[in-house]
C-alpha cells in the first residue's frame, strides 16, 4: 500500500468517476435466476416443463441407493423412461424393485436403475419448471431476486434467515442450539467443519458465510457423505459461501442486504450458488457509484470512496500493479491495487 | 481487419486476464504503441478507453498520424482478437484400464479437461451418471482395433451405455475410437443432434507417431474455430520463420497451458512446429489434488503449510488477480513453476526437439513477476544444457497475432513487431557435468564496455549485468569437460543482454533441491531474491 496525495479531487455522486470502470464490478442482486436441481439415474421427476410450482413443493423422488436390475420385461422403452412391473408374490405381497428408469439395453436385456428407498426432493424456490431431464436435472425459472455467492455445498435449503454473527464474526460449535432449527443462519467471516456438523445436528437448514477454507470444506463434505450413507439421516445442510476461501468479512453491501432480509423466508440453491429471496418490501441497499470495497490485502473488509486512478504502483513484495486511490473517511487517499478492490451495483 | 489501417487493437481474452495492445504503422513498420492488462471481469471497452487515452496523452501527434486521436477511436479501430475456448470437459470411457490409459495419454496433451471411467473399475450407474453430467460436452469411447481379449466381451455393453447417454443428451458429441466404430448403428440419433455429433475417430495407434490422428481430432473438437492456444502455436511457428531461429514458446494461463517448439524451414520450405497443450498444467486447477499442492509447495519460497497452500491455490482460482502484493507474487511464481513442470511432463515430444535458440515465455501466470525472476523460474524448471536466450511476451501479443490466417502476413507482422513484443529477459548458459569443487573454472565476459571476470562455482548461479540491447562474448574455461551444446572445456559464446542480464546456471541438471522444506525454501528464496528486488519485503 502506498500513500497518495494529501488532497485529491472528490467526485460528485451520480456520475461514474474516471477510472472507476476499471474496478471489477459485482452484482449485488440478480433477477431472472434459473436454478438447476440435479437428478441421478433412477430419480423420478414428478413435475413437467411449464408447470408452476411453489416453494417446498415436492418435485422429484430421489433414490437413496440406486441398484441395477436386469430384465427383458419392458419392450419399446427408451433410455431415461420409467419402467414399472406389477408382480405379486404367492403370499400376495408386491415384489420389491418394481419401478425404475431404463439405463440401457444390451443383448436384448434391459438394465434398470432402481432402488427400495426414496426421499422427496423439494423445490427450494417458487417458479416455473423450464425443463425436466430424467436422470440429469430440473431447471426452474425462480421467482424473486438472488444474491450471488462464490460456491455452495450440500444441495439446497429453505428457511427463515437469521443473523447469528456480525460480518467479521465466527461461531463456535456450542453457539448452535435447537432454537435455530429450520433456519438459514448468517455466521460471519468463516466457520469450521465441527460447527457445520453441530448446526446440522441442531436442525439448521442452511449457512451463509463469507469464506470457507479447503480443509473445512473437505471435512464437511466427508461428513455429508457419511450422513447420506446412514440409515437414519439428518436433513441436509446447505452452505452458501459468499466470497471465497481466505478469511475476510462479509462485504458491506452484502451484509446490509442480509440484515434487511433477516426474518424473511429465503432459499439457498447450489447451481448457480445463490441466496434467493422475495424482494417485495425489502429495502435493498443503494450503492453510491463511487463506493469501493476492499476485497483483498491488508485492508480487506474496509469500504471507502473512489478518488481516481493512481497508475502503476509498486507494492509490498516488489510487485508493480495498476492502482487506484481510495479515501477512507477523512484520511488521505491511499493507493491500492485495482484487483484488490470491487464495487457493487 | 479493414484494408490498410494505420492502427489496430490486438486483444487477448483469457480466462483470467484481458490484454489490449495498440499497434500502429509508423512509416514502414508496425510498432507496439502501448498495452494494458486487467482482470477479465473489467469491461473491454473501459480498458481500450484508458489505453487510447494514455497513448494520446503521451503523443497526440502520433495519435493523429495513426488515426486514434478521435474520441470514437475506441469503437472504430480494427480488432484482432484471440480468445480462450470456454472450459469444457471430455469423458474418456473404455472397457479396460489399459485401453483407458492409452486414450488418456493422448487426451492429456490436447488441452481438454477430462475424466475417466472404465467398466473394469466402474459400475454402469456411476458411469452413466458421469456421462449425464452437464459439464461433460464430449465423450471419447474406444477399444483396441481389433478388440483385445480382455475387452472383447464387454465392448457391446459399453457401447450400449454410451449410446443410451447420447440419446438422453443430444447435445453430447461422441467420438468412437478404434473398433468401437463397429458399433456405430447403436449411436444413431434420429433427428437433429442439438449440437452434438457422432464422429468415427481413429484408433489410438493411428498416425505417425502413433496417436497423432486422434490427438489432432481432439484438439479440433476442443476449439473448433481455434482459440488463443492454437493461435499461440501458430505464432510460435511464425516467429521461428520470421527470425530464422529455432524457437520454443511456453504459455501458462489460469485454465491451461501450451508449449511449442518451432524451426524455420530450409531452402524456402515451410517451417515445422511440435506442440502440446494441457488443462491440468494451468496456474490454478479447479480442484487441486495432493500432487498439485505438493508441486507448488516444492517450489514455494514462502513458509506455508499444506492446508494454507491449498486455500491459496483455490483462492487464486476464484480471483486470479487479487492479493498479488506481499507474498502473493512469490506464491504465483511458485504455482507457475509447478504448472510449467506439469506441462513439461506431458510434452516429451517437445523435449525431443533440438534445443531452442530463443525461449519465449507468455501467459498470465507470469503477469506480476519482474522479468529477471521470470527468467530464473523458467531456468529452474526447463533444464536443458546449452545456451538460450529468454524473452517475455509482455503484451500477450502472440495469441492475437497467431490468429492472422495468411501465414506470410502473420510472419511479416511478427517480424516487424518482434522487437516490441518480446522483452529480452537475458541469456541463460547451462553447462552439464560440472564436478563438485571450490572452482569449476573461469568466465570472462567481453562486452562493449570492458570485460568482467568471475569464478565458476559448481552448484551456483552467477549473474552478469548485461542490459537489454547489448551483446557480449562469454569465454568459458572449465576445469573439466562439460556439455554445453557440445562437449569441451573451452567455449566462446555470443550472448545477448536482457532485464536479467547473463545468467550462468551452474546448478545440477536436472535441478536437485534439499528434501527438507525449510532448507529448500531458503535456497529458492536466496536465488530468487537476487533477481526480484523487494520480494523479501
Amino acid at each position: 500500500m502506498t500513500r497518495g496525495p494529501a488532497v485529491a479531487p472528490r467526485q460528485g455522486h451520480g456520475q461514474l468517476a474516471p477510472g472507476l470502470d476499471l474496478v471489477p464490478r459485482r452484482a449485488l442482486v440478480e433477477r431472472g435466476l434459473e436454478a438447476w436441481l440435479p437428478l441421478s439415474p433412477g430419480d423420478r421427476a414428478i413435475v413437467a416443463g411449464g408447470e408452476t410450482i411453489f416453494a417446498g413443493e415436492t418435485i422429484a423422488d430421489r433414490l437413496r441407493e440406486a441398484r441395477l436390475l436386469e430384465t427383458n420385461d419392458a419392450p419399446a422403452l427408451k433410455p431415461g423412461q420409467r419402467w414399472t412391473r406389477v408382480r405379486i408374490s404367492a403370499t400376495g405381497e408386491a415384489a420389491p424393485l418394481s419401478e425404475g428408469e431404463l439405463l440401457f439395453e444390451s443383448d436384448g436385456r434391459l438394465r434398470i436403475a432402481t432402488g427400495e428407498h426414496q426421499e422427496p426432493l423439494e423445490s427450494p424456490v417458487a417458479g416455473v419448471v423450464r425443463e425436466v431431464r430424467p436422470g440429469i436435472g430440473i431447471r426452474i425459472a425462480a421467482e424473486g431476486a438472488a444474491l450471488p455467492g462464490a460456491f455452495a455445498l450440500g444441495g439446497t435449503a429453505r428457511g427463515r434467515l437469521d443473523i447469528a454473527a456480525g460480518p467479521d464474526g465466527e461461531l463456535l460449535p456450542r453457539s448452535f442450539d435447537v432454537g435455530s432449527a429450520g433456519a438459514i443462519l448468517v455466521v460471519g467471516a468463516r466457520i469450521d467443519a465441527e460447527s457445520l456438523t453441530r448446526a446440522r445436528a441442531m436442525g439448521v437448514r442452511g449457512i451463509v458465510v463469507a469464506t470457507l477454507s479447503s480443509k473445512e470444506r473437505r471435512d464437511f463434505l466427508a461428513s455429508e457423505a457419511r450422513q447420506r450413507a446412514a440409515l437414519h439421516r439428518l436433513p441436509p445442510l446447505a452452505v452458501l459461501v459468499l466470497h471465497g476461501i481466505l478469511r475476510r468479512p462479509i462485504a458491506g453491501p452484502v451484509n446490509d442486504l442480509l440484515r434487511s432480509l433477516s426474518g424473511q423466508e429465503v432459499a439457498i440453491v447450489g447451481d448457480p450458488p445463490r441466496l434467493v429471496f422475495d424482494p417485495a418490501g425489502v429495502d435493498l441497499p443503494n450503492e453510491l457509484p463511487g463506493r469501493i470495497h476492499v476485497r483483498g490485502g491488508p485492508m480487506a473488509g474496509r469500504s471507502g470512496e473512489w478518488e481516481g486512478l493512481a497508475g502503476v504502483r509498486r507494492f509490498a513484495g516488489g510487485v508493480n500493479l495498476e492502482a487506484g486511490f481510495v479515501r477512507f473517511g477523512d484520511d488521505p487517499p491511499v493507493a491500492l491495487p485495482l484487483a484488490d478492490l470491487e464495487r457493487y451495483d | 481487419m479493414s484494408s490498410d489501417p494505420h492502427s489496430f487493437l490486438a486483444i487477448d481474452l483469457g480466462a483470467a486476464t484481458t490484454s489490449v495492445s495498440l499497434i500502429g504503422r509508423t512509416r514502414t513498420h508496425w510498432r507496439l504503441v502501448g498495452s494494458l492488462s486487467f482482470p477479465s471481469q473489467v469491461s473491454l471497452e473501459a480498458i481500450i478507453d484508458v489505453l487510447l487515452e494514455r497513448a494520446r496523452e503521451v503523443d497526440i501527434e502520433l495519435a493523429r498520424e495513426l488515426g486514434f486521436d478521435a474520441p470514437n477511436a475506441t469503437r472504430v479501430l480494427p480488432r484482432l482478437i484471440s480468445r480462450s475456448a470456454p472450459p469444457a470437459e471430455l469423458a474418456i470411457v473404455a472397457v479396460t484400464e489399459r485401453s483407458l490409459g492409452a486414450m488418456q495419454a493422448i487426451a492429456e496433451r490436447t488441452g481438454w479437461r477430462f475424466r475417466t471411467n472404465s467398466l473394469e473399475t466402474s459400475e454402469p450407474i456411476p458411469l452413466t451418471e458421469a456421462l449425464l453430467d452437464r459439464s461433460v460436452s464430449t465423450v471419447l469411447v474406444g477399444a483396441d482395433e481389433p478388440p483385445g481379449a480382455d475387452e472383447r466381451y464387454r465392448v457391446g455393453e459399453l457401447a450400449a451405455i454410451v449410446a443410451a447417454a447420447g440419446l438422453r443428451r443430444p447435445e453430447l458429441t461422441i467420438v468412437l475410437a478404434g473398433s468401437m466404430a463397429e458399433h456405430q448403428p447403436r449411436f444413431e440419433r434420429n433427428g437433429a443432434g442439438d449440437g452434438g455429433e457422432l464422429i468415427l475417430g481413429p484408433s489410438v495407434s493411428a498416425g505417425d507417431p502413433p496417436g497423432t490422428a486422434l490427438r489432432v481430432l481432439l484438439e479440433r473438437l476442443r476449439a473448433p474455430n481455434g482459440d488463443s492456444r492454437t493461435a499461440f502455436i501458430q505464432a510460435t511457428l511464425g516467429l521461428a520463420e520470421a527470425l530464422d531461429r529455432r524457437v520454443e514458446a511456453i504459455d501458462v494461463g489460469l485454465d491451461g497451458s501450451a508449449r511449442a517448439s518451432a524451426a524455420p524451414g530450409l531452402g524456402g520450405a515451410a517451417g515445422s512446429v511440435t506442440w502440446g497443450m494441457s488443462a491440468a498444467a494451468g496456474l490454478a486447477p479447479a480442484d487441486p489434488d495432493e500432487a498439485i499442492v505438493d508441486g507448488v509447495l516444492g517450489w514455494s519460497t514462502v513458509s506455508i503449510d499444506r492446508h494454507r497452500m491449498r486455500d491459496r491455490l483455490r483462492e487464486l482460482r476464484l480471483s486470479p488477480w487479487a492479493e498479488a502484493s506481499g507474498d502473493g507474487g512469490p506464491l504465483r511464481l511458485a504455482a507457475a513453476r509447478a504448472a510449467l513442470r506439469r506441462l513439461i511432463d506431458v510434452t516429451p515430444e517437445v523435449d525431443a526437439q533440438p534445443a531452442a535458440d530463443l525461449l519465449v515465455v507468455s501467459g498470465g501466470a507470469w503477469a506480476v513477476a519482474p522479468g529477471p525472476a521470470i527468467a530464473l523460474a523458467v531456468a529452474d524448471v526447463i533444464r536443458r544444457p546449452g545456451v538460450c536466450q529468454i524473452a517475455f511476451d509482455h503484451a500477450r501479443l502472440m495469441g492475437p497475432l497467431g490468429t492472422i490466417e495468411e501465414p506470410a502476413e502473420r510472419r511479416q507482422m511478427l517480424r516487424e513487431l518482434a522487437d516490441d513484443l518480446l522483452v529480452p529477459l537475458g541469456s541463460v548458459v547451462m553447462p552439464e557435468g560440472m564436478r563438485a569443487g571450490r572452482s569449476g573454472g573461469r568466465l570472462i565476459v567481453h562486452g562493449a564496455h570492458g570485460s568482467t571476470e568471475l569464478d565458476l562455482v559448481p552448484g551456483g548461479l552467477e549473474l552478469v549485468d548485461l542490459p537489454p540491447g547489448e551483446s557480449a562474448v562469454a569465454e568459458f574455461q572449465f576445469r573439466n569437460t562439460v556439455r554445453l551444446g557440445a562437449r569441451g572445456k573451452h567455449f566462446a559464446i555470443d550472448v545477448a543482454g536482457g532485464l536479467g542480464g547473463l545468467l550462468v546456471d551452474l546448478r545440477d541438471v536436472p535441478l536437485r533441491l534439499p528434501d527438507r522444506a525449510d532448507r529448500r525454501q531458503e535456497l529458492l528464496a536466496a536465488w530468487q531474491e537476487a533477481l526480484w528486488a523487494g520480494s523479501e519485503a
